[in-house]
C-alpha cells in the first residue's frame, strides 16, 4: 500500500492496529471538513510494522496537530509517534505528559460542576501517568486513558 | 499553625494534615472548657451562607457559629424563591455577594466539585458545606474531634465505616481525614455502594490499607468506632433487594450484641431507621454529642479562617 510522502504536515505513526479511528476522534479530524481547509487525510489501517507487527498510520497534508493534542494521543497509545514534516524535512516530536489537561476532556461524572450548564467552567484533569488515569480537578471522578476517547469534547 | 489556616478554603478534607487538625481540636477542646471565649472575637466580618441545597442542620449550626462570633450573616438555606431558582449561576451567585462586602462563603450545592469551583472564583475563603456526594470537610472534623473526645487518641483505633459510602460524602471526608492517623479502617457496605475508586486511589497513594466487608456481623466485634450512614433508597433500584439490603445494615441492639462494651457509634445525623433509637441510651452512642461538637468547631474554624484569633 502505497502512500506518498508529504512536504508539509502530520504523520501520526504506531497507532494501534485499528485504532486510528479513535484517533481521528481526538485529533478532531473531522473538524477539518468544517473548516473547508485545505488538507488531505490518508488513513491507513492493519499494514505491516516491525515494531508492532500491524499498525495503522495517520497522514495529514498540509495541516500541524497540536502539541497538546498530540500530548493526548500519546498518552492514550504509548507506542504513537508524531513526525512533523516541514519542507519534506521530518522532526520527531517528544511527548510531554502533561500534569494537568485543561478543557478537552469532559468529566465522566454527569453531576459534576464542569458539566452544569451556563456556568462558565472548564473541565481540568490532573495526570497520574503511573497508573494510567486521569483525575478531575473538581470531583475528583478518575478516568482511565483508555476511556478518553469517550469523553473528548468535539 | 493557626497562620496554616487564615485565608485558607475548606474544600476537601484531603487538604489538611495531622497538625492542622490536632491544632484546631486543641482549640476546639479550649472554647469548651471556656465558653464565651470567642464571643464576638469576629464582629463586623460577613458570611454569606449559601445553600443551594435545602439543609436544616447544618446550615443552624453555621448560622449560629457566625452569630455567637458577632459576625452578619446574609445568604440562603434554600435556593427556592431566590434567583438561583430562576437559573442565576453559581458563578454569578458568589460575584454577587462578593460584592456586598462577604469575607467568607459557606457553600451546600447538589453539584460535585461545586466547592472547589466557588474557590475558583471567589476572592474569599469558601467553606465546603456539601457539594453533591463529594465531600462535607467540616462534618469530617467534627466527626474526628468526636472520636478523639471519646478516646483520648485516634490512633491504633478500628473504624468501621457502614452504609452508603458510594454516594455519602461524610464518609468520603471522614476517610480522608482519618488516613492522617495510624487506624484500620473497615468499609462495610453492599458491594453497589462500596467506597468510591477515587477514594480506593487516595488511599492507596497514601499507603493505606483499607478492608472492605459486606457483612457487620463479621467485623462488629473487633470495632472500637462504628461509623453509621444512611443506605437511601433511591441507590437500589429493585424493592426486594433494598429490603433486604436494609436489614443487614441496621444498627440496633441485635447488631450489637458482640460488640465491645467500649465502642462509640458515630452517626452524621438526620437517621431514619438505619440506627434504632433503642441504642441511644446505651454507652455505645455518641452521635448527638457528635452533633453538639459541630458548633464549637464551627466556631473555632471560622475563626482561624478569618484570622480572628491571635
Amino acid at each position: 500500500m502505497l502512500v506518498r510522502k508529504i512536504e508539509q504536515g502530520t504523520v501520526v505513526d504506531h497507532i494501534p492496529d485499528w485504532k486510528s479511528g479513535l484517533v481521528a476522534q481526538v485529533l478532531r479530524l473531522n473538524r477539518l471538513a468544517m473548516l473547508g481547509a485545505d488538507v488531505s487525510v490518508a488513513i491507513l489501517q492493519n499494514v505491516a510494522s516491525k515494531q508492532l507487527v500491524r499498525k495503522d498510520i495517520i497522514k495529514i497534508d498540509r495541516w500541524h496537530v497540536d502539541e497538546s493534542e498530540a500530548d493526548i494521543v500519546c498518552l492514550i497509545f504509548p507506542s504513537i509517534t508524531i513526525n512533523y514534516i516541514k519542507e519534506w524535512k521530518v522532526s520527531k516530536y517528544e511527548p510531554r505528559v502533561p500534569d494537568v489537561i485543561e478543557g478537552r476532556i469532559r468529566c465522566p461524572e454527569v453531576q459534576c460542576i464542569s458539566n452544569a450548564e451556563r456556568e462558565p467552567v472548564s473541565p481540568e484533569f490532573v495526570t497520574w501517568k503511573k497508573n494510567r488515569i486521569l483525575q478531575c480537578r473538581y470531583c475528583d471522578t478518575l478516568l482511565s486513558f483508555d476511556r478518553i476517547p469517550d469523553y473528548v469534547k468535539s | 499553625m493557626i497562620a496554616d489556616f487564615k485565608g485558607r478554603d475548606v474544600v476537601s478534607a484531603k487538604d489538611f494534615k495531622r497538625a492542622q487538625l490536632e491544632e484546631l481540636f486543641r482549640a476546639v477542646d479550649d472554647l469548651e472548657k471556656h465558653h464565651g471565649s470567642l464571643e464576638g472575637a469576629l464582629k463586623g466580618k460577613l458570611v454569606a451562607l449559601l445553600f443551594f441545597e435545602p439543609s436544616t442542620r447544618t446550615y443552624s449550626t453555621f448560622q449560629i457559629a457566625a452569630r455567637n462570633l458577632g459576625m452578619k450573616v446574609s445568604g440562603f438555606s434554600d435556593a427556592g424563591g431566590t434567583s438561583v431558582s430562576k437559573g442565576e449561576t453559581l458563578h454569578d451567585t458568589i460575584r454577587m455577594f462578593e460584592g456586598y462586602g462577604t469575607d467568607c462563603f459557606v457553600i451546600r450545592h447538589k453539584r460535585m466539585g461545586a466547592a472547589r469551583f466557588a474557590a475558583k472564583i471567589a476572592d474569599v475563603p469558601v467553606i465546603n458545606a456539601g457539594d453533591g456526594s463529594r465531600e462535607h470537610p467540616t462534618q469530617a472534623m467534627t466527626d474526628l474531634y468526636s472520636i478523639r473526645k471519646a478516646f483520648g487518641r485516634i490512633d491504633g483505633l478500628k473504624v468501621g465505616i457502614l452504609g452508603d459510602l458510594r454516594y455519602g460524602r461524610t464518609a468520603s471526608s471522614l476517610v480522608y481525614a482519618l488516613s492522617n492517623y495510624d487506624v484500620e479502617i473497615s468499609f462495610i457496605a453492599p458491594e453497589s455502594l462500596q467506597i468510591r475508586p477515587e477514594v480506593e486511589h487516595f488511599l492507596n497513594e497514601r499507603g493505606v490499607t483499607a478492608k472492605k466487608e459486606t457483612e457487620l456481623d463479621k467485623v462488629i466485634g473487633g470495632l472500637d468506632v462504628l461509623y453509621v450512614t444512611r443506605i437511601q433508597k433511591e441507590r437500589i433500584p429493585d424493592p426486594t433487594d433494598f429490603e433486604r439490603v436494609r436489614g443487614k445494615y441496621e444498627v440496633n441492639l441485635e447488631a450489637l450484641k458482640d460488640a465491645k462494651p467500649s465502642l462509640k457509634i458515630l452517626h452524621p445525623l438526620p437517621r431514619v431507621d438505619e440506627l434504632s433509637p433503642d441504642v441511644d441510651a446505651t454507652n455505645y452512642a455518641r452521635y448527638f454529642t457528635q452533633a453538639a461538637a459541630g458548633l464549637p468547631l464551627r466556631m473555632v474554624l471560622f475563626t482561624y479562617v478569618l484570622g480572628g484569633v491571635s
